[in-house]
């Protein structure tokens, strides 16, 4: 299996042999990926692979050396983190990177306000602003926080902190999510929890999901890629991952025998 | 209201009574000094509330705040020499002018965060400093000695220092109303947020420089009409007013009363302010019990002194929850 971009005419994110060196370092080595429309794709590799620098350039807070990246047909290369995200490109982080001083409600409320109308209202409370909150309550519920709501989310368990962060990212009605490990430092029964989230989202939003864990790639991957040393070396039908030699010897392991 | 609300209300309220009551009571007592005394402290408290909106509130650690309270300042002060005698055109003119001299620092600033942004801030009004010392026409080093007070007219006449006392009193009190449905609004919960994760804030889809731009230029426009204050004052403009020590001490107002505290910038001009006058008659080391003060709150209550009221409030109320579930 040749790491070649699939050109598809439905794909919502594509790269073109993208680019980041950090000093001397490559962290990203000509990647070209594509994440075709309604579909969940996942990404793995090992750790130093360069996974969540591959994210950081495709939402937009790392500016790629060389390459171009397309979203929803148009060239965001150059495009701030804001303005992606405007477009439609949302994510979440490994490191959970929420508003700890306000409540889950108020997190997720923050996130509908920047696409419901301007900022720059200076009189009106923004807490008296029912359809933003209602929103936020459905988004919350959504997530599995509803009990949790008016909690502050500096208290809330490290589970439902990730739970949050994945609210975060759907708040903002994206086309397609970047889901960075969000399961990391989950138990097995939160990690079972979010898998069945990830599954409903599908439908709404196509999905690149940065995975480690074996399990929950296999159950949710349409597609999946691989990321090594910055370098994309295969990507395809998780049938087709499984089997793949060189995949199996750099990442998987033999125990992952078809 | 609810219950809650008027509770909350009660010690506001009083402050705010007892401020009207002072000139009343002060004058005949022969305490006249005290009006002059009250009105410093007012207007301190509108710059340092200006400076709690970007530091306290925004996270933007400006270390060049006493630019826009000199500008504001000399703009009455200059405008003066030029006839503008009238405080309904010269004190707007004092915020306009320095919004956008807020908006020229800010825009550049702003790019910069952490030290580079505290540096930067503190570089451009050096150079204001630098500037108006070097302004011979507008008397230089000396400073600039105003003729009289700004005109308001509908017959009253600032001159008297109980109006004056009274205008002050009426624009801090709005100044503090205003901060508060600002603080409360979208833009103000833009501007919290940035200041707890702004990469977040950029990622969920807000263009945050925009917003602290704004911030800035409403901080500054503000303090502007502080220094406008402060000239009618002391009818008097000096460079002093611009320098670094002034933005220091505005700092220190707004950590001492209390970051992100509606009333933070208030309560930390009564505190320093009434320190310095009680200390100073006794040794020339007032700033070194002020600073001892400063130490203390830093250490040991972060929240500055309307900070630790909150938490007392807090604390009072899960106590008094606590011995309720004792009681079998």
């Amino acid at each position: 299996m040749l790491a070649k971009s699939v050109l598809d005419g439905d794909a919502v994110l594509r790269t073109e042999r993208l680019c980041k060196n950090f000093g001397g370092v490559v962290a990203t080595d000509n990647v070209s990926l594509s994440v075709r429309s309604g579909e969940i794709h996942c990404l793995i590799g090992p750790n130093g692979a360069g996974k969540t620098t591959l994210v950081h350039q495709l939402s937009g807070t790392v500016r790629a050396d060389s390459g171009s990246i397309t979203f929803d047909g148009r060239d965001v290369t150059r495009l701030s983190a804001h303005e992606r995200v405007l477009r439609g490109l949302a994510r979440s982080y490994q490191i959970t990177s929420i508003f700890r001083d306000f409540s889950v409600l108020e997190n997720i409320a923050l996130a509908v306000q920047a696409r419901t109308g301007s900022s720059f209202r200076f009189w009106q409370p923004q807490a008296a602003e029912t359809g933003l909150f209602d929103e936020a309550r459905r988004i919350a519920a959504r997530v599995g926080l509803r009990e949790r709501e008016a909690v502050r989310a500096a208290s809330l368990s490290h589970g439902e902190q990730r739970q949050l962060e994945v609210g975060l990212a759907i708040a903002t009605q994206p086309l397609l999510l970047l889901l960075d490990e969000p399961m990391a430092g989950m138990g097995p029964e939160e990690s079972d929890r979010l898998i069945p989230l990830i599954h409903e989202l599908k439908g709404e939003h196509s999905i690149l999901l940065i995975e480690h864990d074996m399990d929950a790639v296999f159950r949710l991957a349409d597609r999946i890629s691989v990321l090594v040393s910055g370098r994309l070396i295969a990507s395809g039908t998780p049938e087709q991952i499984r089997a793949n030699d060189e995949v199996r010897r750099a990442y998987l392991g033999d125990e992952a025998a078809p | 209201m609810k219950t809650s609300a008027i509770r909350r209300a009660i010690l506001p309220a009083a402050a705010l009574a007892a401020a009207v009551a002072l000139p009343l009571v002060a004058v005949p007592l022969g305490l006249d000094y005290y009006v002059g005394f009250a009105s410093r402290v007012m207007i301190y408290a509108i710059a340092a509330t200006s400076l709690n909106l970007i530091l306290g509130y925004g996270g933007m650690v400006s270390f060049g705040h006493a630019a826009f309270f000199g500008t504001g300042a000399y703009v009455v002060g200059i405008g003066m020499l030029y006839g503008l005698h009238s405080a309904w055109l010269a004190w707007p003119l004092a915020m306009a002018v320095s919004a956008l001299v807020a908006l020229g620092i800010g825009a550049v600033s702003l790019r910069t965060r952490g030290v580079y942004f505290i540096m930067i801030t503190l570089a451009f009004a050096q150079m204001m400093f630098y500037v108006i010392v070097g302004l011979k026409a507008y008397g230089g080093e000396e400073g600039l000695n105003l003729p009289h007070r700004s005109v308001i007219g509908l017959g009253v006449n600032l001159k008297s220092d109980e109006a004056f006392y009274y205008v002050v009193l009426a624009l801090l009190a709005l100044t503090l109303f205003l901060l508060r449905r600002l603080i409360d609004a979208r833009f103000g919960q833009v501007i919290r947020g940035i200041k707890e994760n702004e990469t977040r804030m950029e990622t969920i889809g807000f263009a945050t420089y925009r917003y602290k731009l704004a911030c800035f230029v409403i901080a500054g426009a503000v303090c502007g009409l502080a220094g406008a204050l402060m000239a009618n004052q002391t009818q008097y403009v000096n460079p002093n007013l611009l320098h670094w020590v002034v933005s220091g001490d505005l700092m220190i107002m707004v950590i001492l009363g209390g970051l992100a505290h509606r009333y933070g910038g208030l309560l930390g001009a009564i505190v320093m302010l009434s320190m310095d006058e009680a200390i100073s008659p006794y040794t020339s080391y007032s700033k070194l019990y002020i600073g001892a003060v400063l130490l203390a709150v830093v250490l040991f209550a972060p929240g500055g002194i309307a900070g630790w009221f909150a938490g007392a409030r807090a604390r009072t109320r899960a106590a008094a929850a606590k011995t309720a579930t004792d009681i079998p």
